[in-house]
């Protein structure tokens, strides 16, 4: 009898150690890696839509980011050019200079995950709302309370297509740049591929708002 | 034999109870996230929401860490509402 009891008490051990577990897995997205790219991208989002050029936010992130990489393969390409000039004796010296870059040249490679992010598909509103609905990153009333917001948007943008002076183009800009910020915060740590989605999508949703017709369409 | 099975059980009973308690604790949890980022984007100060309490569907108390209360609803105009409580 004593044995089983024994078996008991273990078996409940175990279990206290399954339970103390689960919170260690509860944080298990890995959002380090997302972090900079989203907390980048809408920092030039702002600085972009502070001038005014808005469509220049997303492709500036991309080139800098491709830069480096192709300045490897530029510095790579130039060494060798120089060795078979001067002898064919020495292309196992470049050989061996050709060695040593591709490690460079592999490092962009595994640091290109940002590149799907930029090739993500964009999304309508439409789409965005479907995501946002499905999502489990956010909870209910977070999603009533950006429905809300988002609302007040739109209605913002009705009063300046209505002709009424108040919210110029300018201010909804800025309060569109905001929500996009909130949404991006919220998902940026607990749904990652929605959050890189919006991002890679934001100004085409504020070209479909800023857009009469478009918009016309939407709320209809 | 039985008694083994008795033990068995018993384990077993014992688990379901560990486990369900995990759950129950991990939906708290998530529900203070809610209520943070709620109360964060109605603008008002919270820092983080350190108690809930469920007071019907979409209606709730909280409690944040600098020691501000709010009552956090959706009207009936499917708005939600974050007022400060005193």
């Amino acid at each position: 009898m004593s044995r089983y009891s024994a078996v008991i008490v273990l078996m409940v051990l175990s279990a206290g150690c399954t339970h103390a577990k689960k919170p260690e897995a509860q944080p298990q997205p890995s959002p380090v890696v997302a972090k900079p790219d989203a907390a980048k991208a809408p920092q030039t989002a702002k600085a972009t839509s502070a001038t005014g050029t808005a469509k220049a936010a997303p492709p500036a992130t991309t080139p800098s980011k491709a830069a480096p990489t192709t300045a490897t393969p530029k510095a790579a390409a130039a060494t060798p050019s120089k060795s078979p000039a001067k002898t064919p004796v020495k292309p196992a010296t470049a050989t061996n200079t050709a060695k040593t870059v591709p490690p460079p040249a592999t490092k962009p490679n595994a640091a290109t995950p940002p590149r799907p992010t930029a090739a993500a598909p964009t999304l309508d509103l439409t789409a965005l709302e479907a995501r946002l609905k499905q999502t489990k990153g956010i909870g209910v009333m977070t999603k009533l309370s950006l429905k809300n917001q988002v609302d007040d948007l739109l209605g913002e943008f009705r009063k300046h297509y209505a002709g009424k002076p108040v919210p110029t183009i300018a201010e909804l800009r800025r309060s569109y740049d905001l929500l996009m910020m909130k949404v991006l915060s919220l998902l940026q740590d607990r749904d990652q591929q929605l959050a890189s989605d919006i991002l890679s999508s934001r100004e085409r949703i504020w070209g479909l708002l800023a857009d009469p017709k478009s918009f016309a369409a939407l709320d209809a | 034999m039985t008694t083994r099975v008795v033990a068995l059980a018993s384990s077993f009973l014992v688990l379901g109870c560990l486990a369900t308690t995990a759950a129950a604790q991990q939906d708290v949890e998530a529900l203070k996230k809610d209520l943070t980022a709620v109360i964060a984007l109605q603008g008002q100060p919270c820092g983080e929401v350190i108690s809930a309490t469920v007071l019907k569907q979409n209606d709730y108390a909280a409690t944040c860490k600098d020691g501000n209360k709010y009552h956090v609803y959706e009207n009936d105009k499917g708005r939600v509402v974050v007022d400060k409580q005193k």
